[in-house]
């Protein structure tokens, strides 16, 4: 029967384990929605100088807000997974190679420090454009198509796969999902290296982007 | 020694207008149509350290606009600024160390935590010393009397309390300057009073300089010895405030109600804000004020009495158009 369910040599036990538990556990940790959603609401009602006046880093901020959220969320995902496996008796195949597995620890944390920044930098858009659902709704497609929660990307042409690898989408949820199930070791050096790049890009970005938009901003309201 | 400097200074900013309707919504798409605002030009103010100066004007006279450019918050689009030493709007954490700002309709509390977490979270933000903070915090709870509610979430608290709260927060860290905009809006006349107690000790011991907004007289008049009048974002008046108050809060509002419904046709002579079969408001002099409530007295049976100063946009505006008579 396991043949038959094989879908580019990914064995329908890895399957379960990615699509059902793994990827999904790594995806519901992102929390970091939140933060563009707070920002735009909180510059839209005119309550985000509150942040403004008090001598903390904005963005520093929201990701410690978002780090607390997630280790919450975890405690509660981790049960919820725990049960799945073991109270319907589901036999998934895991990684037991340490290697992968703090490399799929470290990603994790680069692409929930990279989703933070992502949201952070949408948020603040909203003291240019006023209104980001686009922003929003665009960057949910994206991210849903190429973190692989819609479909594997196991299941996309090579070319596809090739360029998103330089995306770090890519390496957020689909990678650790990956390395978690014993496959695609192979691409641990180059998506740290992708992903940090990503993460020290919108360190930058973000910077340049508040100090421009909030000194042109002219709503008063904030 | 001046904490506080301006000169020239001034903020415009644009406005986005459309067309109503939906012709108007897709013309705007293509062809952005704006407006520009002067909500504070030309400003010039010198605070000196320990000063408690009031800020006064009505609805849209550029008060909280000058506020934020002082704390930075916006920027000025010219003229000059020195807050503290600093340019505000750079936003430097040690410029941020130096103000409090304590707004009545935005919260600085995190609503999720109660009151006694929200202060460690402050202790930590401004990295206020362990004996320095127990210090504070001990001598705003013994002012305020708040320490049974410490540990209530401050979503519970009532808008009395959080104000409280908000004003402890905002003094942790031994501020120079604090910034007040309209700390006492919505409160009960008890709280009001609490509050300004507490402003006028915080200014007197500590000796921080304090800018206080209000569209209560009763708060500038009790708190500020000097104060600035604004309107349309130019300063009317900047000078002493019993003096302004002496100048042109010429009337007072008197509102009776009467036991029975009778023609108060001697009332006529005043100008009346309100007339109902039981009711009269009426603006009157100050010097004839105590005549008329001594025939009011003698000539009805009254239910209630209740004697007001001025509105504060009436005085106002009396500064602004540089005249005398009383608008009903």
């Amino acid at each position: 029967m396991n043949k038959y369910l094989e879908i580019s040599k990914i064995t329908f036990k890895a399957q379960l384990a990615w699509r059902f538990d793994i990827n999904s556990f790594l995806s519901q940790l992102d929390m970091s929605g939140e933060v563009s959603n707070e920002l735009s609401t909180r510059i839209r009602s005119g309550t985000f100088s509150k942040y403004m006046v008090i001598p903390v880093n904005i963005q520093g901020y929201f990701m410690a807000q978002t780090a607390g959220a997630s280790v919450f969320y975890l405690i509660f995902n981790l049960i919820a997974a725990i049960v799945w496996i073991f109270v319907f008796g589901i036999n998934f195949t895991f990684t037991t190679d340490p290697r992968l597995m703090l490399a799929a620890l470290l990603l994790v944390l680069l692409g929930l420090i990279f989703m933070i920044q992502l949201n952070y930098f949408l948020g603040l858009l909203t003291l240019k454009f006023q209104d980001i659902f686009l922003f929003l709704m665009i960057k949910s497609n994206i991210v849903a198509f190429i973190a692989g929660t819609l479909v594997p990307l196991a299941l996309l042409p090579d070319f596809v796969l090739q360029i998103m690898r330089y995306f770090p989408f890519y390496y957020t949820s689909y990678l650790p999902s990956m390395l978690l199930i014993g496959r695609n070791g192979n691409e641990i050096g180059f998506g740290l290296i992708t992903l940090g790049a990503w993460v020290l890009l919108f360190t930058g970005i973000n910077k340049i982007t508040y100090q421009r938009l909030r000194v042109k901003y002219d709503g008063v309201g904030i | 020694m001046n904490i506080i400097e301006t000169r020239n200074l001034t903020k415009t900013y644009q406005r986005f207008t459309k067309e109503p309707g939906l012709k108007g919504s897709i013309k705007s798409l293509f062809k952005r149509e704006f407006t520009i605002k002067t909500a504070v030009s030309g400003f010039d103010l010198t605070v000196q350290e320990g000063e408690f100066l009031g800020l006064i004007g009505p609805n849209g006279a550029g008060k909280t606009t000058l506020v934020k450019m002082l704390t930075g918050i916006i920027a000025p689009s010219s003229g000059e600024i020195s807050v503290a030493g600093y340019y505000p709007n750079r936003l430097e954490n040690s410029f941020k160390q130096e103000y409090a700002v304590v707004m009545g309709q935005k919260s600085q509390l995190f609503f999720e935590l109660s009151a006694a977490d929200t202060f460690l979270l402050f202790k930590e933000l401004y990295h206020i010393p362990e004996e320095e903070y127990r210090k504070n915090l001990d001598y705003f709870i013994k002012l305020f009397g708040v320490s049974d509610i410490l540990d209530v979430q401050v979503r519970t608290l009532s808008l009395g309390e959080r104000m409280k709260m908000e004003l402890i927060v905002a003094l942790l860290h031994n501020p120079k300057i604090l910034f007040l905009d309209e700390p006492t809006i919505g409160l009960d006349a008890v709280a009001q009073k609490q509050i300004r107690q507490f402003l006028k000790e915080v200014n007197e011991t500590k000796g921080t300089t304090i800018i206080l907004t209000s569209h209560y007289m009763e708060d500038i008049k009790s708190l500020c010895k000097r104060c600035v009048v604004i309107n349309g974002g130019i300063k009317l008046y900047d000078g002493d405030t019993d003096q302004l108050f002496a100048n042109y809060q010429t009337h007072k509002k008197i509102t009776i109600s009467l036991e029975h419904d009778k023609t108060c046709s001697f009332l006529h002579e005043h100008v009346i804000l309100e007339a109902l079969p039981y009711k009269v408001t009426l603006l009157v002099k100050k010097e004839e004020s105590q005549e008329l409530l001594k025939d009011i007295f003698s000539r009805y049976d009254l239910n209630d009495i209740s004697i007001e100063e001025e509105d504060i946009g009436n005085v106002v505006e009396r500064i602004y158009t540089g005249k005398s008579e009383v608008k009903a």
